[in-house]
């Protein structure tokens, strides 16, 4: 446990044994109020203590709860800005969907919070408590407190007996559930195919079969999960009983052995108001275990999936305008599992590139080899004549793809992505003619704030923002993923005149279907 | 709470476990009568034990020491076993009678509107709906909470009526006080932060799935902390609500708390009874409000299996569907061109244009082609989607897969489907391979939407799964997408053979010009 969570789980922690505090002042009060009305005297003062005993028992439970709540948020804030920045880049590379990573970097961390806020808080405090309960008993009765440390033993013996079996039978139980109610939304997430095929009262019924048949099953498993917390009441029962037992045989003078101690009424209800105390950190603990459960599942998926990060490419030096890159033989592994062969192509730099082909034939795929997020299969990359991994000449490569990431700050903080300075007049003059200059004069300029959800910008506009960062990014090669869709005629054919120059000073590749821009092309590969 | 839907549906279904849930609630009340007891007697033992050992050997041994010292341990005995039995059997009640809840939810959904069911259908919504029925199966196991509360009380009352009338009537008071205060608060406080906690859930997961698309963007230019620090900003909104929503239920249950010390000590000081009496009121009312604060719990829960509720019941609600007309498919009208049974047609057309919502609406999955359609001559509008499903199987471009083996998903199909049959549709489909290689062939379980299979491989599946159905029109949805020149001429081959063998009709829709060389004529679109 990393030292900050394990203040965190040690504050909450602490709140909860000051509960156990309260209890004691509970006890005591409770204890000599009946112990002077026994002897006939008044005790109204000690009423206050008691109720300033129950009234630091609420305010200390409320806030163990919050506390934790607290730590928890804390945490996952961590780990969330951890995940995120792992899997936010590498997505492709690990070929998940969007939804999947989403389901981890949301839902994965959520459940995370009652093992934080909850267990790990209580865990502590349970260890700690029936000591303290036992210590504070032990002053009125050093038999009653050893009654109380006695009935642990048994009890942490049949509790690692029972441990691990039931341990086993409540993730088993976990487990069932969950594809039981798994089993329930996969049926309506694919309700149309069962509606095509009018298959709703066969699904239903097999739905019915096999929910009874998963909560038969669970039930059995259940009969020996709670069958560690039946242990655990029937001890914390016991530990009750024998001490009034004791108490009372005491107070009689009728104890079959000679006792160390002489009680008194106060002294034994004391005790005896203690008792039911020294269990309870532990039945918490047992309440939240489910909490320990899915919290440390969640863990493990998440370690799971940091398992599947690709190791980072080591980079070449950036190689100048005036490269080969060349494919060989390639065929790709398209994240749908089709195979796409590529037919062997040469970039030539300085120059404009085209690479065509149906959609869905694998253009953007191609694309995403070269930077090393689509999986090559057979083949080679060169570059020069020499091979290279993909991914090698990243820093060499400005990126427009389909979708444009926008950063907070402003429009100047969305358009410079490297250490190349703007030069702000010819930027101008660049935004004016990809057709973007109104919008952004009508903003306030380069140092206008763009809002992170880039809202207000079009579709259009967004994906001519990520043309511009390409551009502006100074990087020698270029890859763009269809540059001119979705445009007017005029926006159009300025962008092939814009791309046309950069051709002269860079290696341009650009995935597309617009035959003029085609017409440009240097060379095109054709996907099919 | 006025009655919904979901509630009939929930009491249908658990009418077969009355008799388990009876007993859960009389191990609930045995239970909670044998704590408070427990606790009670000890207290009462205690103090009697101490003025007898006080006056001497005559009042020890008039003292009955045996039977409060037997029942102490009977009583121990009676709460572990009945708390045992009580979460055992509510359980069991509640398991069951959701297993019996989840396929008649799902017969309503399914007899919903195509468009609600569609909507339903995305993965998240149908999350959602698993999670409210969750919901419902707390609100199930809670049902053993009140009456082992009333339990409780009871034991309470009558051990404070042994204090005297007026500490009675300050418990009596202070449950009140108790009930009044969770209810209003639990109202008041909680309403807002779950509501703010849903809200702040499903922008999270928008905001990281918008964030999350661009990737290869992402990646070269070095962009992951920065677009990280936004997605956990985004969730810092959540977080903040669920603390709220915490902080809430902490108040509740510390008002709860407090109300019952403050009713103790009222008890204690307006009580004449002497030690032993004292000693028993005060420590079964301790005992006794703990299990009645126990509520409180129930009403922290109420807001979320009342959203739940509603949630559910909106879509059970559309039930009933008028009795279609007759029509049996033999004439296809789209866009004024008419096509008599068994053609093969192809929709050609842009993306976008509304090709898939075409053949979805003429599969009976939604009503808003954009094309004027009719079948045997009759206007869309006049048919319900449940008359023109037996008409048409679909192979859909998502190839939606149930999560079950490869049989289940066949046998979706129709009923009575035997292997043969399904070997025989796998190899038109050129899916016969796909399925050999798999461990266990047929029977190889394919978890949620076949994430063993790739798309390709998906899609033909799903293929075979429609060749299976032998209705009169076969609609394939880009059958052939992601599919390598070799296998896709092979397809062309055998789905040839197969129209001409069973003279379905074939409604394609497909930008591949080996695909497209199936259809006789085309439709032109958009």
């Amino acid at each position: 446990m990393p030292e900050r969570k394990r203040r965190g789980a040690g504050r909450a922690g602490a709140w909860w044994l000051l509960d156990s505090a309260g209890a004691v002042a509970v006890a005591l009060a409770l204890a000599i109020i009946v112990g002077r009305r026994a002897e006939g005297h008044p005790a109204l003062v000690w009423v206050l203590l008691l109720l300033a005993g129950g009234a630091l028992r609420a305010f200390a439970v409320a806030r163990a709860r919050i506390s934790g709540q607290i730590t928890a948020n804390a945490e996952k804030r961590m780990v969330r800005q951890d995940l995120h920045r792992a899997l936010l880049p590498t997505r492709l590379q690990r070929a998940r969907l969007v939804g999947e990573d989403l389901h981890l970097a949301v839902d994965a961390v959520d459940v995370t919070e009652g093992l934080t806020a909850r267990f790990s808080p209580l865990r502590l405090a349970a260890t700690v408590s029936p000591f303290l309960i036992a210590l504070a008993a032990a002053p009125a009765s050093v038999i009653a407190a050893g009654i109380m440390l006695i009935t642990l033993a048994p009890f942490g013996l049949a509790m690692a007996l029972a441990g691990s079996a039931a341990r086993r039978a409540a993730d088993a139980q976990h487990q069932a559930l969950s594809r039981l109610s798994g089993l329930f939304v996969d049926r309506v997430r694919t309700l149309p195919a069962i509606l095509a095929f009018g298959a709703e009262a066969r699904v239903a019924a097999h739905l019915g079969t096999a929910s009874a048949d998963v909560a038969r099953r669970t039930l059995a498993v259940l009969r020996i999960a709670f069958l560690s917390s039946a242990v655990l009441e029937f001890f914390a029962a016991l530990s009750v009983a024998l001490v009034a037992v004791y108490c009372g045989f005491s107070l009689l003078g009728l104890l079959p052995f000679p006792a160390p101690e002489r009680l008194t009424l106060t002294r034994a209800f004391f005790v005896l108001a203690l008792a039911p105390e020294f269990y309870l950190g532990m039945r918490r603990l047992a309440a939240a275990y489910h909490d320990k459960q899915t919290g440390e599942a969640a863990l493990a998926a998440i370690a799971a999936e940091r398992a599947r990060m690709p190791a980072p490419a080591v980079t070449q030096a950036v190689p100048s305008a005036a490269t080969v890159l060349a494919a060989r033989g390639l065929v790709l592994r398209h994240p749908e599992g089709a195979a796409i062969t590529v037919p062997d192509a040469d970039w030539r730099g300085p120059g404009f590139h085209a690479i065509t082909g149906p959609t869905g034939a694998g253009k953007s795929s191609l694309l995403l080899a070269l930077i090393g997020h689509v999986p090559i299969e057979q083949g080679t990359l060169t570059r020069d004549g020499t091979p290279f991994a993909p991914g090698a000449l990243n820093p060499a490569i400005g990126w427009a793809g389909q979708s444009v990431a926008l950063v907070p700050g402003t429009v100047r903080d969305n358009l410079v992505m490297t250490d190349t300075p703007l030069d702000e007049a010819a930027t101008l003059i660049l935004l004016g003619r990809l057709g973007l200059g109104t919008m952004i004069g009508s903003r306030g300029g380069l140092d206008a704030p763009l809002d992170h959800r880039g809202s207000g910008l079009s579709g259009g506009e967004r994906r001519r923002m990520g043309l511009a960062r390409a551009i502006l990014s100074g990087r020698p090669i270029l890859l763009l993923d269809e540059p001119t869709a979705d445009l007017d005629v005029d926006t159009a054919r300025a962008i092939r005149a814009i791309l046309a120059d950069q051709a002269a000073r860079r290696l341009v590749i650009a995935a597309t279907h617009d035959a003029d821009l085609i017409a440009i092309a240097g060379s095109t590969c054709r996907l099919s | 709470m006025p009655p919904l839907l979901i509630d009939t549906l929930l009491a249908e279904a658990a009418r077969p476990q009355r008799a388990t849930l009876r007993l859960a609630i009389l191990c609930a009340v045995l239970a909670a009568l044998a704590g408070v007891t427990l606790l009670a007697l000890s207290g009462w033992f205690l103090a009697g034990a101490a003025i007898a050992g006080l006056g001497g050997i005559a009042a020890v041994q008039a003292f009955n020491y045996l039977l409060p010292s037997a029942a102490i341990r009977g009583l121990a005995i009676t709460r572990t076993a009945t708390r045992y039995g009580e979460r055992l059997l509510g359980h069991k009640a509640a398991l069951l009678t959701l297993a019996g809840l989840r396929p008649r939810l799902f017969a309503r959904l399914a007899a919903a509107r195509p468009a609600d069911a569609l909507e339903t259908s995305t993965g998240d919504l149908a999350a959602r709906l698993g999670n409210d029925v969750d919901a419902l199966e707390d609100s199930v196991i809670r049902r053993t909470t009140l009456p082992a509360a009333l339990a409780s009380a009871t034991v309470a009352l009558v051990a404070a009526l042994a204090m005297g009338h007026r500490p009675a009537l300050a418990l009596a008071l202070g449950m009140v006080a108790m009930r009044l205060a969770a209810r209003r608060m639990a109202a008041r406080l909680l309403a807002e932060p779950l509501a703010a906690s849903a809200e702040a859930r499903a922008r999270m997961k928008r905001d990281y799935a918008d964030r999350a698309t661009p990737c290869a963007d992402i990646a070269i230019y070095g962009l992951a902390p920065r677009i990280a620090t936004l997605t956990a900003d985004a969730a810092a909104g959540y977080d903040a609500a669920r603390l709220a929503t915490v902080r809430a239920e902490a108040r509740i249950g510390a008002v709860q708390a407090l109300i019952a010390v403050v009713t103790v000590a009222a008890m204690i000081a307006l009580s004449p009874a002497g030690a032993p009496l004292l000693a028993l009121g005060a420590l079964a009312a301790l005992g006794g409000l703990e299990g009645w604060a126990a509520l409180a719990q129930t009403d922290m829960q109420a807001p979320r299996v009342d959203l739940a509720r509603h949630r559910l019941a909106l879509l059970a609600q559309h039930g009933s569907t008028p009795e279609g007309p007759d029509i049996k498919g033999e004439t296809l009208t789209i866009a004024g061109a008419v096509f008599a049974g068994g053609t093969r047609l192809r929709i050609a057309g842009r993306s976008g244009a509304g090709k898939t919502r075409l053949v979805e609406t003429l599969a009976g999955l939604r009503d808003d082609a954009p094309q004027s359609v009719a079948i045997d001559g009759r206007p869309l509008a006049g048919i319900p989607p449940e008359s023109r499903r037996p008409l048409f199987a679909l192979a859909a471009q998502d190839a939606p897969l149930i999560a079950g083996s490869v049989a289940d998903n066949l046998r979706l199909a129709a009923p009575g489907i035997d292997e043969a049959q399904m070997w025989d549709a796998l190899r038109v489909a050129c899916a016969d391979d796909v399925v050999r290689a798999l461990p266990e062939g047929l029977d190889q379980w394919l978890g949620g939407d076949g994430a063993r299979l790739s798309g390709g491989q998906r899609r033909r599946i799903a293929l075979a799964r429609a060749l299976l159905a032998r209705r009169p029109w076969l609609v394939l949805d880009e059958p052939s997408e992601g599919l390598d020149a070799e296998t896709e001429a092979l397809l062309v081959a055998r789905l040839r053979d197969w129209l001409d063998t069973s003279g379905s009709g074939l409604i394609l829709v497909s930008h591949r010009p080996a695909m497209a060389a199936l259809a006789q004529q085309t439709v032109p679109f958009g």
